[in-house]
């Protein structure tokens, strides 16, 4: 009862920081905006200029939702991945899913030369990215719910996610190899990925997205307790493994796939989150961790989200770039710091 | 064209038929194989004595030379020396932070020069063929009058140029596939007395391998120069190559006279309308840096690009956000990426709405003048008509001023 008593506190203090860290990425960017206007801005009474308006409401905020949906998407897909395959450096990019989103984009930005003028004019609007990020990443996810249904052996699940991986990429190296090295710029800058190009019609569709993947996240909650004990261990606990296992990978691949079309591959956050949050959460329970990773995903996302504004100078750091930049010295640092690894 | 769809065909055959091969020794038919063998072999010929005849290309008769002094007043890339019986052409600055110098001999019959001194390369001019690499170097050979000296040229669905498309369309250019990755067996059988080409950096082994083989490489460095007068001089490269220096002589100077003239009539003008430049791509912002050669042309149609202060001749990627903060209130929007009109805009990102250009209908792009294979015009002649973008971007800001003057290269995109 005590442990439950510490994590519920615990929980308390990360939805504050939240809070914040929410508060802090509005407040930060490009242009300085003084907080009294941000939240004039925020309650509706408007900014004292038309500019600062546009740029609280229609850019910072929608960015600020977004950078909350994928910190948590993706560090609840990343715990899914760990648990199930039972090992921690497993992330939610493991089943080959960003990959397949690379695959979509290259075809549609790459290969737009080779098939003319319609995609080639259909590539400015901002849906052709996310419907062709999205497309890539669901083939993947057939394949590997096909090979589920028909391989045993969860490992080998892994093995075959990888495999479609670097198929994938030999495909956008062959695409990147006959293309001009304007539409390779434009690869290279999506798989850059960026928080800040989504309007409040994409957060919607993104958080629907991610509202489902963490519902089915949780309904599985029991399962992957019992599935960390050991395959044998939750079927003798009545867990249906084949059941469990396809509903962890949907739900990974919604949340994921979901993501990936919207912001572009965002690297790190997944495979580093679990980790980060179980050093402070000593629990294997997943009713705690799952809203654990969430809180702690968002925050760091928020956090990465404002250092790579820059505040205050006209340049902007590719987030792709300062997740690992951040997240990699504070995971080596609890490491060192604990001296081992729990999981 | 006739020869062309020969060729495709030889080459689907050859191929299908190494298909067919591979297919029969997986299935264990190894006794079928050596026939098959002949006949791809057979198809294999066949094609070459097909792309043989193609290539063959009329020589010019004998080249006069125009006898004339070129002196290079602009540009920072490229220098001619006049000594007795051959020139010297220096080339530096090719690439940014280049400070290698190359210099070349130019001289009629490269038998009879002698010299102590190293050189880059002896090349005899005027040439009678020239592959060039950059859709940027057809208008200058056009206008020179040479350009039916050009054999070949990489991914030729880049150039737009009418005469120039017209000659392609004869079969009388060679495609020579990728500019990062030339079709090097091509080449050689082409055998052009010069290829012309740019270096983005110091690694240029593919221009290294050509020069190896017996092909003579010169790098063009006119997308290095930074001021509209300097790219333009570049004529004057060719000029010397192509042995109408006179010509390019005349020619530069009357681009130079129209783009002062063009200049000191935008002068006139009291108002000094503000100008905003560049697109998105995701949410970074890229326009043009104070020192750019765009910035200067604006700069010179007495305009006030709200960037002018930014340094470097490049292009700058900035956040959205202070873009628009910045750039909310200029008149005119000149040149707004790729995009070709206003609805294209809007659905791309919401933000573009927000500027007073776009509400006030005043945004100019060049993306709309394409040419017959999708080549956007603006990118080929460009640089090579500074007075022409100068009037057209004067029209755009003063039109009072440039009555006659209708826009060439813009068009007020709706």
């Amino acid at each position: 009862m005590h442990a439950r008593k510490k994590h519920q506190t615990y929980l308390l203090i990360l939805l504050a920081v939240l809070l914040m860290a929410a508060v802090l990425n509005l407040s930060m960017g490009s242009v300085h905006i003084p907080l009294k206007e941000v939240l004039n801005a925020l309650i509706g009474k408007g900014a004292s200029q038309e500019t600062w308006d546009f740029i609280i409401l229609q850019y910072r905020a929608p960015k600020m939702i977004v950078a909350i949906l994928t910190g948590s998407g993706l560090a609840i897909s990343g715990l899914l991945m760990q648990t199930l395959f039972r090992n921690p450096l497993a992330g939610p990019f493991v089943l080959g899913l960003s990959s397949g989103a690379s695959l979509g984009v290259a075809f549609l930005i790459l290969g737009a030369g080779a098939f003319g003028g319609f995609l080639g004019n259909t590539l400015m609007s901002q849906w052709s990215l996310v419907i062709a990020s999205a497309l890539g990443s669901f083939l993947v996810l057939l394949a590997v719910l096909a090979v589920t249904f028909k391989i045993k052996d969860t490992m080998a699940i892994l093995i075959i996610g990888l495999m479609f991986g670097s198929v994938t990429a030999a495909v956008v190296a062959v695409l990147s190899y006959f293309t001009n090295a304007e539409k390779l710029q434009q690869y290279i800058f999506w798989s850059f990925g960026s928080l800040g190009n989504q309007s409040w019609n994409g957060a919607l569709i993104m958080a629907i997205c991610c509202i489902l993947g963490i519902v089915m996240a949780f309904a599985s909650g029991k399962s992957l307790n019992a599935l960390l004990l050991g395959e044998n261990y939750a079927k003798s606990m009545g867990v249906h493994i084949k059941r469990t296992t396809v509903l962890i990978i949907l739900a990974t691949s919604v949340l994921a796939g979901g993501i990936t079309a919207f912001v572009g591959p965002i690297a790190f956050i997944g495979l580093a989150v679990p980790h980060i949050t179980r050093q402070f959460f000593t629990t294997s329970n997943h009713f705690t961790l799952l809203p654990a990773v969430m809180l702690c995903g968002s925050i760091l996302m928020l956090l990465c989200d404002t250092i790579a504004q820059l505040p205050f100078s006209e340049y902007t750091l590719p987030i792709n770039a300062i997740t690992s930049l951040i997240g990699a010295p504070v995971v080596i640092w609890l490491l060192v710091r604990k001296r081992k690894l729990l999981f | 064209m006739y020869a062309f769809h020969q060729k495709v065909w030889a080459n689907l055959v050859f191929f299908f038929s190494l298909a067919i091969i591979e297919i029969l020794l997986y299935l264990g038919m190894k006794n079928l194989v050596p026939f098959l063998m002949l006949f791809v072999l057979l198809s294999g010929c066949k094609t070459e004595n097909e792309s043989k005849k193609k290539t063959i290309v009329e020589a010019p008769k004998e080249l006069e030379a125009e006898v004339h002094k070129t002196n290079v007043q602009f540009a920072e890339g490229f220098k001619v020396k006049q000594y007795e019986g051959y020139k010297k052409l220096t080339l530096k600055n090719l690439w940014p932070g280049s400070d290698k110098e190359f210099n070349f001999i130019l001289v009629k019959d490269a038998d009879n020069f002698k010299s102590k001194k190293k050189f880059d390369g002896i090349i005899e001019v005027p040439l009678k063929s020239i592959v060039v690499t950059s859709t940027t170097h057809i208008p200058s050979l056009e206008m020179l009058g040479v350009e039916d000296r050009l054999v070949g040229f990489p991914n030729l669905d880049y150039i737009s140029s009418e005469k120039t498309i017209q000659r392609i369309d004869a079969g009388e250019i060679m495609e020579l596939g990728k500019n990062e990755d030339l079709n090097t067996e091509l080449l050689v059988e082409l055998q052009p007395d010069l290829m012309v080409t740019f270096a983005i950096d110091s690694d240029n082994s593919s221009a290294e391998r050509i020069q190896e083989i017996g092909i003579p490489v010169l790098y063009n460095g006119d997308w290095n120069e930074t001021t509209p007068l300097g790219k333009a001089e570049w004529i004057k490269f060719f000029g010397v190559l192509m042995g109408k220096e006179k010509t390019a002589d005349s020619i530069f100077n009357r681009i130079k006279i129209d783009y002062t003239n063009a200049k000191n009539v935008a002068g006139q003008s009291e108002s000094k309308p503000t100008v905003l430049s560049g697109a998105m791509y995701r949410d970074l912002w890229h326009l043009p840096q104070g020192g750019s050669w765009a910035a200067q042309l604006i700069a010179d149609a007495n305009g006030e690009y709200l960037w002018n202060d930014t340094e470097g001749t490049g292009s700058s990627s900035l956040n959205v956000e202070s873009v628009l903060e910045k750039g909310k209130n200029a008149q005119y929007w000149i040149g707004p990426g790729q995009f070709t009109s206003l609805d294209q805009m809007k659905e791309a990102h919401s933000a573009y709405e927000q500027f007073d250009a776009y509400q006030n209908n005043n945004v100019y792009s060049f993306t709309n003048k394409k040419g017959a294979n999708g080549g956007v015009l603006y990118y080929e002649l460009a640089p090579n008509r500074p007075d022409m973008v100068l009037k057209d971007i004067g029209k755009i800001l003063h039109p009072e001023l440039f009555p006659d003057h209708e826009l060439y290269f813009f068009t007020k995109i709706e």
